[in-house]
């Protein structure tokens, strides 16, 4: 399992709400009562869930939201329709820290702002949101139900399985466990394991790809024909193999093999991205201004590529979930409870296929991953915007 | 000449002999041939031509962002060779600079104006301190008539107008203190309205930063106007048909395809068109690259063509009898050249 730091505490409950205080105080000073207590709401929050981890970014975060709203009244002398000889263009340390908070703070205002635009986008948001809160906060509200329960047999069911109730909303498995608290519970480690799985498919393809369209030649030859070889191989049934022979103890290697065999179509995608955004003329204008490699790639390249990666890694995530529920509904990696894959993997055990009354082993999870991967799908869609200037330029 | 002395009057830019050539699928494309050019500082040179003729190949060739396949180009009269140390070569990226056509195309959308312009500032140093920097961008923005440049300093390219962000593209080719600006079409896609005070600030910037400016244009009226000072090369398929002091170009075309390319600008008045003296072609198509007549290329549109002359060797470019102008047609420079016309 990957360290899930982000169980909720109560210590980080506390650690965000003095951290909250730093928003709230600035917010105050610039009489800006609702974004300060939206911020104190978002640190308290953010602490909640992830501890001082959670808790610092928030601050920054909070922090800069608040003074580029005390900044909207506040005319910065850089973007004041005065002429050039009126300006002082004289600052100190603290004014550069406010405008470069409030800077940040109008981008992540944008990138809500642009969030909240896109209808499904929002709804995928929505729905990714309360899948990372349920798999957060589930836990404290719904304990885990791990033990087998005999004694939940109702007197007029033939058996353990039993369809949802009131007392039981998604019903019980064949040990008379409530499979609501495995569906919360079940969720950290699968989303944890696709979602570094899809980090790593995306770095790797980003830096091969980028290297082989910048460098080209050899390099490009070699990167091409290897991933080329690495497509020519099917990749689920590869995993497979792979997954019955080597024992995976950690999620994190589960990751990583998945990552070493996926990356080669992102990859290919992300070449020819460079390739095409390289012959553009502001990048003709870089080389003749003499602004370098460097610059040329991280400055007026990547940003461009920024939404189509990000998206990417999104459906990476999704491939990697499906493709690490397949492997644990075959039974090729160890089984840990609770997993909505190993879910599905005892309900179909149990006779989920065939018989009736087991079906709502099988059902949930199902429903749980379906939704999950649908809200991704939705998101991207906002996410597209978020980091699109073109799209955002709302504010 | 081992290692010349660039001498006082060595132009900026002086490109002997130069060809261009692709190959593409078993044809050569030869989309230079025997470009001849020298530019000056604080001149400003006119390529005027259709489209596909070469004249932003040129453009390039001159800027130094593409490598020619023949013949020679010196950059302050040596070869780009002999630029050796980092810094010498740094100096002379930045001594050339190029606005393009397509002010949506040309800036990132991904920065802010303050950014774009900021970079360069930044990575050579023209500034120290955060202070000068803005203050430089301010008077960059200044200097193209984007007042209040706080109006546009934080805007993002996509917000501005296209007239805008030509200035906002030749602000940040000003950025690196140029000798050279290469215009590539630098107004074709900016509103009509727009054009001619683009062009009086090119003219400003020129006289004022002491500029030299290749402007490249398809249109022979904003040529006059704007190199009425310089001079005019039109381009024909790859060569030089003509060249010299906008006036002569102009008011006294030696190249039939100069008098075309004039008689058909249209005026302003209608009455003017109307009766103004139509130069039929023998033909509307533009023979491809890969396939350009023998002899003169222009031949088999050219309604003044002598069979048996035109088609038979390559016209040398030469002042004809009768012109200040270089031009390349061999009937003009028959003893009865000047008659044949009637001019």
């Amino acid at each position: 399992m990957i360290g899930f730091a982000t169980i909720a505490t109560v210590p980080g409950l506390l650690i965000g709400m003095v951290c909250g205080l730093i928003p709230l105080g600035i917010a105050l000073y610039y009489r800006q009562l609702r974004p300060g207590l939206l911020g104190w709401l978002a640190c308290a929050f953010s602490g909640f869930a992830c501890g001082f981890l959670g808790g610092v970014p928030m601050i920054v975060l909070t922090t800069a939201v608040v003074i580029s709203y005390a900044y909207v009244n506040k005319q910065d002398p850089f973007t004041s329709r005065a002429a050039l000889a009126e300006v002082n263009f004289e600052e100190t340390r603290l004014e550069l820290l406010l405008r470069l908070l409030a800077g940040l703070g109008n981008s992540v205002r944008a990138g809500l702002v642009a969030l909240l635009r896109n209808k499904a986008g929002f709804i995928g948001f929505l729905g990714v949101l309360f899948f990372f809160l349920m798999s957060v906060f589930g836990p404290l509200l719904i304990p885990y139900d791990g033990r087998p329960h005999p004694d939940r047999r109702l007197p007029e069911s033939r058996t353990l399985f039993q369809a949802p109730s009131a007392q039981f909303p998604l019903g019980l498995d064949w040990q008379g466990r409530d499979i609501l608290s495995h569906v919360v519970h079940g969720g950290q480690g699968l989303i944890l394991t696709a979602g570094l799985a899809g980090v790593l498919t995306t770095i790797i393809a980003v830096v091969l790809g980028a290297l082989a369209a910048l460098l080209g030649g050899v390099v490009d030859q070699v990167f091409s024909a290897f991933s080329n070889f690495i497509l020519t191989i099917p990749q689920f049934p590869l995993l497979l193999v792979l997954a019955s022979v080597l024992t995976f103890e950690s999620n994190v290697a589960l990751a990583l093999l998945f990552a070493l065999l996926s990356w080669p179509t992102l990859m290919r995608a992300v070449r020819a991205q460079v390739l095409s955004l390289r012959e553009r003329d502001y990048v003709e204008a870089a080389i003749a201004l003499d602004l370098g490699l460097w610059h040329i790639t991280l400055r007026e390249v990547l940003p461009n590529m920024i939404s189509y990666i990000v998206v990417n890694m999104i459906f990476s995530i999704r491939v990697a979930m499906y493709s690490i529920v397949g492997l644990v509904f075959l039974g090729m990696v160890p089984l840990r409870e609770p997993d909505w894959g190993v879910m599905i993997f005892v309900g179909r055990q149990q006779g989920a296929l065939s018989n009736s009354i087991s079906v709502w082993m099988v059902l949930a999870p199902v429903l749980a991953i379906a939704l999950f991967q649908l809200s991704l799908v939705m998101f991207t869609r906002s996410l597209e915007e978020v980091f699109n200037p073109r799209l955002r330029s709302g504010l | 000449m081992i290692n010349p002395a660039p001498a006082a009057a060595a132009p900026l830019v002086a490109l002997r002999h130069v060809y261009q050539t692709y190959k593409k699928d078993n044809h050569l494309l030869r989309v230079l041939q025997d470009i001849n050019l020298e530019i000056h500082p604080n001149e400003i040179l006119c390529l005027v031509g259709e489209s596909g003729c070469g004249k932003t190949t040129t453009g390039k060739i001159i800027a130094g962002l593409l490598t020619h396949t023949e013949g020679e180009v010196l950059f302050k009269g040596r070869p780009p060779a002999s630029y050796t140390g980092a810094r010498e070569r740094a100096d002379l990226r930045r001594t050339l600079q190029i606005v393009h056509q397509d002010p949506f195309a040309s800036l990132n959308p991904a920065h802010t104006i303050g950014q774009i312009l900021s970079y360069p500032l930044q990575r050579h140093g023209m500034v120290s301190g955060r202070a000068a920097l803005r203050r430089r961008i301010w008077e960059l923005l200044t200097l193209v008539d984007l007042t209040p440049p706080g109006d546009v300093v934080n805007k993002y390219p996509h917000q501005l107008s296209g007239g805008q962000r030509q200035r906002v593209s030749i602000a940040r080719a000003l950025t690196v203190q140029p000798g050279l600006i290469v215009a590539d079409e630098a107004v074709s896609m900016v509103d009509v309205s727009i054009r001619i005070g683009i062009l009086k600030m090119l003219h400003r910037l020129r006289e004022e930063l002491r500029l030299a400016i290749v402007f490249i244009t398809h249109d022979l009226a904003l040529a006059k106007y704007f190199a009425w000072e310089g001079r005019i090369a039109v381009m024909y398929l790859g060569r030089i048909v003509e060249i010299g002091p906008t006036p002569q170009v102009i008011g006294q075309p030696a190249h039939p395809y100069t008098r075309a390319l004039l008689a058909a600008v249209p005026e302003a008045d209608p009455d003017l068109t109307r009766h103004k003296q139509q130069i039929p072609l023998r033909s509307e198509d533009i023979p491809a690259l890969a396939a350009i007549p023998p002899g003169c290329a222009f031949h088999p549109r050219c309604p003044f063509h002598v069979p048996g002359l035109c088609d038979a060797s390559l016209p040398p470019l030469a002042v004809p009898a009768g012109f200040q102008q270089q031009a390349a047609c061999l009937p003009l420079h028959q003893p009865e050249g000047l008659r044949r016309y009637g001019t």
